[in-house]
């Protein structure tokens, strides 16, 4: 018995480090998995790839003990186990690293290091704890003082925290949950050389990415989910992007979406050598009605600060932005959505939407005053019909436009917000992030909503680090590094080492790192 | 400035600025109010200030998780009517025993706290309200609106406050402070050494990470709203100690004297941040300015409330504003030092 059945996959004679078999799980009337398989060996990097509620989620769940399985078993080393508890998962070594780390910001590094351990007594020795963490810490290459408090460290750093809280114990099977999502390119080097040695000390590692280059350049295998199945597993090095793509979608689907020319009409919105302390300086450009406007860089750009100076989140202190090359002003939110102007943000578990609400009030929270019946209620038949038209616009996908936010996909999340946003008829549309963490179908379907409204003629402004995106999508791309813009192109001159290029600009002279 | 801000914890700033705030309170007193310095006015303000400490300490542990415990003051008020009215009928209880049953009875009724929040679920601000009420009301069935007087109570007990452990210039410190700055010590020692203790500020922190990090959080939350009732069953008996007689309205407003005193004393109402040695601070910053304000000007009753409820206002707008902006411009500072190392490891690894 065991995983001999099993061929396709297997790279290794050796019997799996950890096996699933026969798992399944269901939510109320939906199936979440069905009859999963899955073998991880010591050593191995196994890439998972799949849409968003293809059920990546849900087998992560039950192999880190947050939730229970209906059927199926689980063994390590042969052995079968049972996964109860959180507590239970940590015991057989294994952890898990979230997208959004799990981190404890009041308390000091070296302490959400050792938390949650049981088998250290009773009282905290606090300067052997100092001196693990710092060793743990320095083997994994950052310098970060541990006795500080993890507040205000960047994503990366809290990332790298959680996996030496994995290496603080006998870490075994390490799932990574789109660990790259938020890192900047230098960020993910590093990640990827911790991984490498992680790989090299026998640990199985479970790698789950929406980015597809990443997976073939980390990964042993690669399995495929769709719908709570698993649809293939293979080495990675049989397997083509177009392959898996289509084993993720289940039907065809054009790669690179392709966008519509069109004929830019006048310019609508014009910023002149914008800039706020700190953040950004000197930004200059123009969007036309019915153009899609780029801007693209590294984590760290300062994109989404000007974003959210067009929105007046974090109004400009310098500089002049012109509508209809009328100079207006813009000091908060209001200002800005009376001007025409709506921004979605990156941010979107914690900004963009509220959760327990359904996805008609969702839509209708920024425009509410619209409605109002005679006597000042919110007319909510009116409210549920144009959510309805949302729905079925931009292919929601929910039972009903009652459902609560919380119960969707990413990607319908998404969808979600950009119908609120849209439903403020806004003139220009900043969209920061819009396919950040959701899935190849979704993602096309974005691509697909930002074409027809550039068509309809708004003037759309892409914050977004996917250089295929932005040259697939944008007319022009406007780089910044640094809060400095380092040049505007056309995509036509575009490319994605022209746009790196000048993304990093002079990347190595440190000097620049210290103004302000 | 940037060197002071990557060493020193904005947390660190807020109790230093407390004790300086307390200084300059008693200085300010000592000129308007005749004989302020004295040692009977520091008796007095010293009783009820250890109090409130005690109260406010436990009001910490809960706090520290994202809870909070109103029913503070009628478990004060229950246990000194219970154990004062215990003492009239059998003088020859120990005092041991005596410190003890008040301390075991406001477990007992911290423990219907913790069950209700922690294990049912309930939001501790609805339980604790309604323990509240409910507690108060059995004082009021208990008492038969009888009060417990000092003239029946044992000798030893009233001695109490009379009694000064030892002297500093012509202060007397009488045992109820030191047992106020002991407790507030211990606790201090305990969130800071014990692994119960950190996880209390981490379970505040972030809910969800110690959910996925497997901490035991129901039976955590739990202790703590358990030890909140055995402080304040503790502050019970002190507060038996400190007037002897006791009425239905014993310990009312008390919990809002332990909020204000937590809330000024930095711990974070939000959960995570906070230490005991700042709730001992707070309680003696808030229990100073009453009893000051009510001699300097004869103010009413209702009127400290008011100033109470300002004091907390202003405290948690002075914490959001000035605390905040020390926290970013503390990172700020520390990732700028960062950014420079990082930029010499460029300069020297290419």
């Amino acid at each position: 018995m065991g995983s001999t059945h099993d061929a396709t996959g297997s790279i290794r004679s050796s019997a799996p480090l950890m096996e699933i078999r026969g798992i399944s799980k269901r939510y109320g009337s939906i199936q979440a998995l069905q009859d999963v398989a899955l073998a991880l060996h010591a050593g191995e990097v196994h890439a998972l790839v799949g849409e968003n509620g293809a059920g990546k989620s849900t087998l992560i769940k039950i192999m880190t003990g947050v939730v229970s399985p209906d059927a199926g078993t689980l063994s390590m080393d042969g052995q079968p186990v049972r996964i109860g508890s959180a507590l239970d998962g940590q015991r057989l070594g294994i952890a898990a690293i979230y997208q959004e780390p799990m981190i404890f910001p009041d308390l000091s590094v070296a302490e959400n290091i050792f938390v949650g351990r049981r088998d250290l007594g009773l009282i905290v020795d606090r300067r052997k704890m100092r001196e693990q963490a710092e060793a743990i810490i320095g083997r994994l290459g950052i310098q970060i003082d541990v006795s500080e408090p993890a507040r205000g460290l960047t994503l990366a750093e809290q990332q790298t925290v959680e996996i030496a809280k994995a290496l603080s114990m006998r870490l075994r099977v390490l799932i990574m949950d789109e660990p790259t999502a938020s890192l900047s390119d230098r960020e993910v080097r590093r990640l990827f050389a911790i991984v490498e040695s992680l790989r090299r000390e026998g640990v199985a590692i479970l790698y789950i990415s929406h980015r597809m280059e990443e997976v073939f350049q980390i990964s042993d295998r690669v399995t495929i989910m769709r719908d709570g199945h698993v649809i293939s597993t293979r080495p990675t090095a049989e397997v083509t992007l177009t392959a898996a793509i289509r084993d993720m979608v289940g039907r065809p689907l054009d790669q690179l979406f392709v966008r519509t020319p069109s004929v830019p009409g006048e310019v609508l919105l014009e910023v002149r050598a914008l800039g706020r302390e700190g953040a950004f300086s000197a930004i200059s450009f123009q969007v036309r009605a019915g153009e899609v406007l780029a801007l693209s860089g590294l984590v760290g750009a300062r994109r989404t600060d000007v974003g959210l100076a067009l929105f007046g989140i974090a109004p400009a202190d310098t500089g002049e932005i012109l509508l209809d090359g009328h100079p207006v002003r813009i000091g908060n939110p209001q200002d800005a959505l009376r001007a025409g102007i709506a921004y979605t943000t990156e941010d979107r578990r914690q900004l963009g939407i509220v959760f327990p609400l359904s996805i008609a009030a969702n839509i209708s929270l920024p425009t509410l005053h619209r409605f109002l019946n005679a006597i000042g209620l919110v007319d909510r038949d009116r409210e549920g019909a144009v959510a309805e038209e949302y729905r079925a616009r931009l292919k929601i996908r929910a039972p009903s436009v009652a459902t609560p936010l919380s119960s969707l996909s990413g990607g319908n999340q998404q969808k979600v917000v950009l119908s609120k946003w849209m439903n403020t008829r806004p003139r220009v549309l900043i969209l920061d992030e819009p396919t950040r963490g959701i899935d190849v179908g979704s993602k096309a379907e974005v691509h697909q909503i930002i074409d027809e409204l550039a068509r309809e003629g708004l003037a759309i402004i892409l914050i977004s680090s996917e250089l295929p995106e932005v040259l697939a999508t944008a007319d022009r791309i406007l780089v910044m590094r640094e809060g400095r813009q380092m040049g505007t192109f056309d995509r036509s001159e575009a490319s994605a080492e022209l746009l790196l290029g000048a993304a990093m600009g002079q990347a190595l002279a440190p000097a620049q790192g210290q103004t302000s | 400035m940037r060197a002071l801000l990557r060493r020193v914890h904005p947390e660190q700033i807020r109790e230093l600025t407390l004790v300086a705030i307390i200084v300059m309170v008693v200085a300010f007193f000592a000129t308007q109010i005749p004989d302020y310095l004295s040692g009977q006015v520091f008796g007095r303000v010293g009783a009820s200030v250890a109090v409130v400490a005690v109260v406010a300490v436990g009001q910490t542990l809960v706090v520290l998780t994202r809870n909070i415990d109103l029913s503070v003051g009628s478990i004060v008020g229950l246990v000194a009517y219970g154990v004062g009215t215990l003492l009239v009928r059998d003088p020859t209880l120990s005092p041991p025993l005596a410190i003890a049953i008040s301390i075991l009875v406001g477990a007992a009724l911290g423990s219907v706290n913790g069950i209700l929040v922690a294990y049912g679920r309930v939001p501790a601000i609805v339980t604790t309200l309604g323990t509240l009420a409910i507690y108060r009301v059995a004082l009021v069935e208990l008492s038969g609106a009888k009060t417990v007087t000092t003239d029946a109570l044992p000798q030893w007990l009233l001695t109490i406050p009379q009694m000064s452990l030892f002297t500093i210039g012509q202060l007397d410190v009488q045992p109820l402070v030191v047992l106020a700055i002991a407790i507030a010590i211990v606790f201090q020692l305990g969130l800071r050494y014990l692994r119960f203790g950190r996880r209390l500020f981490a379970i505040g922190s972030n809910p969800d990470a110690a959910r996925v990090e497997g901490l035991p959080i129901q039976r955590d939350i739990f202790a703590a709203f358990v030890l909140s009732g055995a402080l304040s069953g503790l502050a019970g008996f002190m507060f038996l100690v400190r007037f002897g007689n006791i009425t239905v309205t014993a310990g009312q407003g008390l919990e809002l004297q332990a909020v204000a005193a937590v809330v000024v004393g930095g711990v974070n109402i939000f959960g995570g941040v906070g230490s005991a040695i700042g709730a001992l601070l707070g309680a003696t910053l808030v229990d100073l300015l009453q009893q000051s304000l009510i001699r300097w000007l004869g103010i009413s009753e209702f009127a400290r409330d008011a100033g109470l409820g300002l004091l907390i206002l202003i405290a948690v707008a002075a914490d959001k504003v000035i605390l905040g902006r020390v926290r970013t411009l503390s990172i700020r500072a520390r990732r700028e030092t960062a950014e420079l190392a990082a930029g010499q490891e460029v300069i020297s690894g290419t």
